[in-house]
């Protein structure tokens, strides 16, 4: 390589302008998302916040959750029909949705998404695996979609949003091993949605750039000026990720920002905190296997040491709404005379000595796993512990990561004693939190590890999750719940209230609880 | 020296298959089961069951470990669990940018630390002196995320003249990868914004990073510097009228400098491994990032591959150390 002296010349003058050059100059219509990218890109193998996310931009479902409260609406079906027994459920396709190779999409891809997410059987299949079955998915006219399920299930119409529909002319030739193309999806696209990946700008975890698809279904006459590239850019820790924000070099964060940082956001003059009851519940798990933990008295000792107004008042600054019950307090199915444990270190006192009497062992130390890098885990972690310290019981916090925690909580013996996280919305129904939460059929499971078994509670969710009726189902959780709140297995603290930090550029952001307003085709940005 | 470089490659592979073996028990001891991480929300126990089938994570140990090694000898590190690519791929993606921060780092600390501690030993408890031996204490005192988040307070935030995070900025085409080095390459492609640009990302990351490992080498100069002024052969050249400038940044610096270059060698392994800090704050894409996030996702072969490099890396430089003190003592050559 030669560098000609114009060219030295050239880049002399390019290091000088160091100085003359903002650093943080916003680009028009090029939106930097700042939250994190899924672990893979495939909807059928990664089911979280972040995947979802994704999907809702790459890819499009039958029907689709929209608005806060969140709203089915007719999304590539434009209605649907069920049958008298709640066995049989017939979607109608639009016409002429494109996928973003230019085919056409039909049933029969429809069908070929649902036979795909079943044979993979990660974790978006999981709640639909009992009642469907290769195949019980057909298309009996080009655009019509039938399910048969094996038996009524509650909770089905609810999830069809948790399926995208993928292409199956771009997955069938990169199929590797019968592996129904997951290894090349993990890394590629093959959707419809209103954004579409473009390959060269993906590396896994670190970027991902998108481009707006012209020929979306849906049109883009609502939005004139719409977002036309998405540039994924995740940042890692949250001091950057705000500082990125409030100089216009990233358009929106995550939703989990500390108190501190939406306090500095709402200050700045370049962006502001969106703040939006979600779904999302806190919860401390209490491993019931393990003492003392497997003594009711000495359950309810510890539910009644959490300050529970304290934390949500004080530490969380008030975004949150305490919600007592295994239900987030904004779905039907919330038993509303249920009050929970409230914040009393005499009661947990009286429950102490009670545990004492019958043997529990109370004085034994507690481990209880906070995760990193969320600091209001660890909040959380060091109020619980100073106040437990005064009724007597010494709880140690254990620094853990939620891979570790998901993957130790599959057997009773190695999950800890405690540890804290967060239940988000997938599906808008009790099933996803009570139901995953407290049957005893999902032990082995992150979300079941407090082992909590009691075969009342398993008969009402499952006669809740096998009946369609929601003004039936209703009635039975809230039963259920009782049932669960009575056993104290865990400690339920709040239902958040989002707090996204949003560049002051992006105009139209519309949140939901499914995806955390990651929905980009509303927005657009202003000069 | 040929006969030196593959003894000591050679007597590493022990040390390195050690490394593998210790990794891998280390990791896969613990009682975790990678399946359930891996299956995700709302997975049910028998999913999880299919998964650590899937992935052999129900065979003992002891199988899981002989099959890694044996992979490992065909210079197959696997897949990672959650982008399903080959690590050996993910990691030459991330792996020059990395470089780039690491040797930029250690270039920047040379270049300033000697420097500094030849001028703090030839002024010896003089203001220059005093000046030095304080940013040195300081330097590597002082923690590296604090003083990153000082650095984007000041410079990104304040002032604006020098980007916050990542490795490009937006909107920005790369040049097509012939080093991995986007500034080499941009170089190559006579992309001069590409290369301003680059450049302009790496000043942060490299002033976070090469504090320590400047100050640390300013102090071993200025140490050798004081021992050497003391030599004979110092007091002759200056009796004679031998010019000073020529004395003391030719033969003093010369005669001083073996711990510094040990030092360096050192640091490198310390500057690989702090990039992991440096890499999170600013974005930037390399090695560390990648570890950051295998090591949030439980995502192991990633954790062994990763620290295997590291090993390896570790290893290349100790012999090219070993090398650089025989170029610069010949002495050296018969005792290594």
């Amino acid at each position: 390589m030669q560098i000609s002296r114009r060219q030295f010349g050239a880049l002399a003058a390019a290091a000088l302008a160091f100085r003359g050059q903002s650093a943080a100059a916003a680009e028009a219509g090029v939106f930097v998302a700042g939250q994190d990218l899924p672990a893979n890109l495939d909807p059928a193998q990664v089911l979280d916040v972040q995947a979802t996310q994704y999907a809702l931009n790459a890819y499009d479902n039958l029907y689709r959750y929209e608005g806060n409260p969140a709203k089915m609406q007719p999304w590539l079906a434009t209605d649907h029909t069920v049958s008298a027994d709640g066995l049989t459920w017939e979607f109608k396709l639009r016409e002429g949705v494109k996928f973003h190779d230019g085919s056409e999409l039909t049933a029969e891809d429809v069908v070929y998404s649902f036979q795909r997410l079943l044979a993979i059987g990660r974790a978006p299949a999981g709640p639909l695996q009992p009642i469907l079955k290769p195949d019980s998915v057909s298309a009996p006219a080009r655009y019509t979609v039938r399910f048969t399920l094996a038996q009524p299930f509650g909770p089905f119409f609810a999830m069809i949003p948790m399926v995208a529909i993928v292409n199956p002319r771009a997955i069938k030739p990169n199929e590797e091993n019968g592996d129904w193309g997951a290894k090349w999806l993990a890394s590629n696209e093959a959707g419809s949605g209103a954004y579409r990946l473009l390959p060269a700008g993906y590396v896994p975890l670190e970027r991902a750039d998108l481009e707006k698809y012209d020929d979306h279904f849906m049109g883009w006459s609502d939005n004139p000026h719409p977002i036309k590239r998405i540039e994924w850019r995740p940042a890692k820790v949250t001091s950057t990720r705000v500082l990125a924000l409030l100089n216009g070099t990233l358009d929106m964060t995550d939703s989990f920002l500390p108190v501190d940082q939406v306090e500095r956001i709402d200050k700045s003059s370049n962006a502001h905190v969106a703040k939006n009851v979600t779904m999302r519940l806190l919860v401390i798990r209490m491993n019931n296997t393990k003492s003392p933990f497997d003594n009711l008295n000495a359950r309810k000792a510890f539910a009644h040491s959490f300050n529970y107004s304290g934390f949500i008042d004080e530490i969380v600054k008030g975004n949150a709404v305490r919600d007592p019950v295994p239900i987030p307090n904004t779905i039907w199915g919330f038993p509303k005379d249920v009050s929970g444990y409230e914040f009393d270190l005499k009661k947990a006192k009286g429950y102490f000595d009670k545990a004492m009497g019958e043997g529990a062992p109370m004085k034994r130390p507690i481990q209880m796993h906070v995760q990193q890098p969320l600091e209001q885990t660890v909040q959380a972690g060091q109020l619980f512990q100073s106040d437990l310290a005064t009724v007597g019981i010494d709880l140690k916090l254990v620094n853990d990561t939620f891979a570790n925690l998901t993957s130790i909580s599959s057997k009773a013996e190695t999950t800890p004693d405690m540890w804290i996280h967060w239940v988000s919305a997938y599906y808008l129904d009790p099933d996803n939190w009570i139901g995953q939460m407290y049957d005893s059929k999902y032990h082995g499971t992150w979300k079941a590890s407090c082992w909590y078994s009691n075969p009342k509670v398993d008969e009402l969710l499952r006669k809740a999750r096998f009946t369609t009726d929601q003004e039936d189902r209703g009635p039975l959780y809230e039963q259920a719940a009782r049932l669960v709140v009575a056993d104290s297995p865990d400690i339920w603290i709040y239902n958040m209230v989002e707090v996204c930090g949003v560049s002051n550029r992006v105009q139209g952001f519309r949140h939901c609880p499914v995806g955390s307003g990651g929905e980009m085709r509303w927005m657009h940005l202003s000069a | 020296m040929l006969g030196f470089v593959l003894r000591r490659a050679l007597s590493a592979i022990p040390s390195l298959f050690g490394l593998l073996v210790v990794t891998f028990l280390l990791i896969r001891i613990v009682p975790a089961d990678p399946a359930a991480a891996l299956a995700g929300d709302n997975a049910t126990p028998q999913q999880i069951a299919a998964i650590r089938h899937q992935y052999g994570f129900d065979r003992p140990v002891g199988e899981q470990l002989i099959i890694y090694i044996g992979q490992v000898f065909r210079f197959n590190f696997g897949e990672s669990q959650y982008s399903h690519r080959p690590v050996g791929l993910d990691i030459r993606q991330r792996l020059p940018a990395t470089l780039e921060l690491t040797f930029g780092s250690l270039l920047f600390a040379t270049l300033v630390g000697i420097p500094l501690g030849v001028v703090a030993g030839v002024y010896h408890n003089r203001w220059p002196d005093f000046v030095v031996r304080l940013f040195s204490i300081t330097g590597v005192a002082i923690a590296a995320f604090w003083f990153a988040i000082m650095l984007q307070l000041l410079f990104s935030m304040q002032l604006d003249w020098l980007p916050l995070r990542g490795r490009t900025g937006t909107g920005i085409i790369l040049p097509s990868e012939v080093t991995g080095s986007l500034l080499l390459d941009s170089l190559i492609a006579g992309r001069l914004d590409v290369f301003a640009d680059a450049l302009r990302h790496l000043v942060l990351p490299v002033a976070t990073l090469s504090l320590g490992a400047l100050a640390s080498i300013a102090r071993f100069t200025r140490a050798g510097v004081l021992e050497t002024m003391q030599k004979d052969f110092v007091l002759y050249e200056r009796a004679v009228g031998y010019p000073r400038w020529r004395l003391i940044w030719i033969y003093v610096l010369r005669n001083s400098i073996i711990a510094a270059v040990s030092q360096i060698g050192l640091l490198f392994g310390a500057l690989i491994a702090g990039a992991v800090v440096v890499e999170s704050i600013f974005d930037w894409p390399g090695i560390g990032n990648y570890t950051v996030q295998a090591i949030l996702t439980a995502d192991y072969k990633v954790m062994l591959a990763v620290t295997l490099l590291i090993g390896v890396i570790y290893t290349i430089v100790n012999i090219l150390t070993d090398l650089t003190h025989g170029l610069l003592d010949p002495r050296l050559w018969e005792q290594l």
